[in-house]
């Protein structure tokens, strides 16, 4: 499943494969801006069908967090 | 191009996804929900952007702040146009949404219909800004929603993330659509669609039983034919030509077309028939020469790959789309197809009446056959010109400018902005000429844009439709023009022939009308000049009433 989220998130942001790791933040990446992690989130919906609590989305800050809340959310 | 998208909902990413399209250059947008502060403020980012297209994409449940209720919504609605029709600017194209109305309350609301009495009430408004403004157009909002079905369209966790109303799929197919519409401003559009007969416009062979057992009629395969049909109607009623290239015997062809009861084409839908046993790419050049236009304007569409296959070799300029494997799909491919090579931004007058103007115009040609002379022939068209008010008419306008190629002296072409700016501009005028005959209305035809800011006056263009050509016209047309012109104190005027690899047919048309060669130019770019008084005397042969 990382490697799914991973691979959705280097699509959404537009970057090529490899771009991002586990120890990825939002920090560290122009393309992860705010407008980039809303279209990551209905992304993981519409692909994945993850769907993430609004409030615990909003927060998401990092590959990491990202990772494991979607496991929490399955 | 540069177009814009304004709307009261976040559209980031769309605009996002617009900036990476080729070719389109994207407002970047300030927030949203200030559409019409942004319109009006001459100094805003969006103004000093000044985009080409704007397209204004409206949530209505925002608009009328979820309040469903019929008194308040209505009065929502039309402020929201009133205020926005003032402003608008006459050189811009606009595309607005209609509606579609998403969101809480509507299912327990009390109002009985209330969603299609508020869009329709939406509607309603848009049609009549588009009636007064021929610089509005529809946006299919409505219809892109229930293509996709509320559950793909929109998103509820991006929405209430970041006011973002339509998923990620959803914002893409809407991107396409919003390039597609900006290629239609831009595009030249087909203008005739060659159609063969058996297994194409009918299923099974006519002339091999009776009329009957060709498949046509109300169900089954036979409704996939006559559905396609209706379609190919619907094109033709907003002024794509139609002409049958069928090899068939043509009695039995005519017998199915002109007395098949679920024929929804009829004989006169036709602006050319080749029934024959002729080859088709040479039916289709015939075809293109009788009715004056070019070889590149044209679509052929038939079940045949083998014909399919000639015509592409044998005239590359055709477009020949694939024809689909299954009867069932018939209407839907066609409907592709006129999206793809036929949809126009705005029909005017004149695309309605086309089929008829052309098939008027082989009579036409008949009765010059028949008639004694030239001279005899031109006296029985009994035509009558008429000066048209540029400002009404600026699509055609625009149309004539930029899409005429033969009779056309300079080949400049215009923007709808250019366009307005000369209309409004004291120091140039610009003639629209009609012209009818026994035979009907051909509609608006002939456009003269002249430069009066000096006592000098410069015919900047002169542009006429080919399908009036050969007439004598342009001689009434600059009899006029000239008359009005020392009317306004001109006492010169001057025009310039550049030469393209099309308008050859007017290269001498300034001699043939008095004119004196001044300089010309290596290229063949000539300038000529006549004085009004001289003007006065020289014999111009017309048989043309103005009528004012």
């Amino acid at each position: 499943m990382t490697e799914k989220i991973i691979a959705l998130m280097e699509e959404v942001f537009k970057l090529p494969a490899g771009s991002i790791s586990i120890d990825t933040k939002a920090e560290d990446i122009e393309e992860w801006d705010s407008l980039a992690h809303v279209m990551l989130i209905g992304e993981l919906e519409e692909q994945l069908g993850i769907s993430i609590p609004l409030d615990e989305a909003v927060e998401i800050t990092s590959v990491k967090e990202l990772v494991e809340k979607a496991a929490s959310c399955q | 191009m540069k177009i814009a998208v304004l709307s009261n909902v976040n559209m980031n990413v769309l605009i996002r996804m617009l900036g990476k399209e080729e070719g389109i250059e994207v407002y970047q947008t300030e927030g949203y929900g200030n559409e019409l502060g942004l319109l009006y403020d001459k100094s805003s980012s969006y103004n000093v952007f000044s985009p080409d297209i704007t397209f204004l994409i409206m949530d209505l449940m925002e608009l009328i702040c979820a309040e469903l209720d019929m008194g308040q919504a209505s009065e929502r609605i039309s402020s929201w146009f009133e205020q926005l029709e003032g402003a608008l600017e006459a050189g811009k194209i606009y595309y607005i949404s209609d509606a579609y109305l998403w969101g809480y309350g509507i299912s327990t609301c009390s109002v009985p219909g209330i969603k299609q009495r508020l869009e329709n009430m939406w509607l309603e408004s848009l049609l009549g800004l588009m009636e007064a403004n021929d610089n509005v157009r529809l946006f299919p909002y409505a219809g892109f929603v229930q293509g996709m079905g509320e559950e793909n369209a929109f998103s509820k966790k991006m929405w209430y993330m970041g006011k973002i109303l339509l998923g990620n799929e959803a914002q893409k197919n809407l991107c396409s659509l919003i390039v597609h519409k900006a290629e239609v401003e831009r595009k030249i559009p087909k203008k005739i669609l060659f159609l063969d007969l058996d297994n194409t416009l009918w299923g099974g062979l006519a002339g091999e039983n009776d009329i009957s057992p060709i498949k046509l009629s109300e169900d089954h395969s036979g409704l996939a034919y006559k559905n396609l049909q209706r379609v190919i109607l619907g094109m033709q009623k907003q002024g794509v030509l139609l002409g049958i290239i069928s090899k068939n015997n043509p009695d039995d062809a005519m017998e199915i077309i002109e007395k098949h009861p679920h024929m929804v084409l009829h004989s006169d839908s036709f602006a050319i028939k080749k029934i024959n046993w002729e080859a088709k790419d040479k039916n289709i050049l015939e075809s293109c020469e009788e009715l004056n236009i070019g070889v590149d304007s044209a679509v052929f569409f038939d079940d045949n790959p083998a014909e399919r296959e000639l015509v592409k070799a044998m005239l590359p300029q055709v477009t020949v789309p694939d024809f689909p494997d299954r009867e069932e799909d018939l209407p839907d491919v066609m409907t592709k197809i006129y999206h793809e090579y036929f949809e126009k931004a705005h029909v005017t007058k004149e695309d309605f009446e086309k089929t008829r103007q052309y098939a008027q115009n082989a009579e036409r040609s008949k009765l010059l056959k028949s008639a004694g002379g030239f001279e005899d022939y031109l006296k029985s068209l009994e035509m009558v010109m008429k000066r048209e008010n540029p400002a009404a008419n600026v699509e055609r306008f625009l149309q004539l400018v930029n899409k005429t190629n033969q009779f056309n002296l300079t080949t400049r072409r215009y923007t709808l902005e250019e366009l307005t700016d000369i209309i409004n501009n004291p120091g140039k005028r610009a003639f629209l000429y009609s012209v009818a005959d026994r035979f009907g209305d051909n509609g608006i035809v002939a456009a003269l844009i002249a430069d009066v800011s000096d006592e000098s006056a410069y015919i900047e263009e002169f542009v006429m439709s080919c399908r009036v050509m050969g007439r004598h016209i342009e001689h009434a047309i600059i009899t006029d023009v000239e008359k009005q012109l020392e009317q306004e104190g001109i006492k010169v005027l001057r025009g310039t022939y550049i030469p393209t690899p099309k308008n050859g047919p007017v290269a001498k048309l300034y001699n043939e009308l008095g004119y004196t060669l001044s300089s010309e130019e290596k290229d063949g770019r000539a300038e000529y000049q006549i004085q009004i008084q001289i003007a006065k005397r020289v014999k111009r042969v017309y048989y043309v009433d103005i009528c004012y």
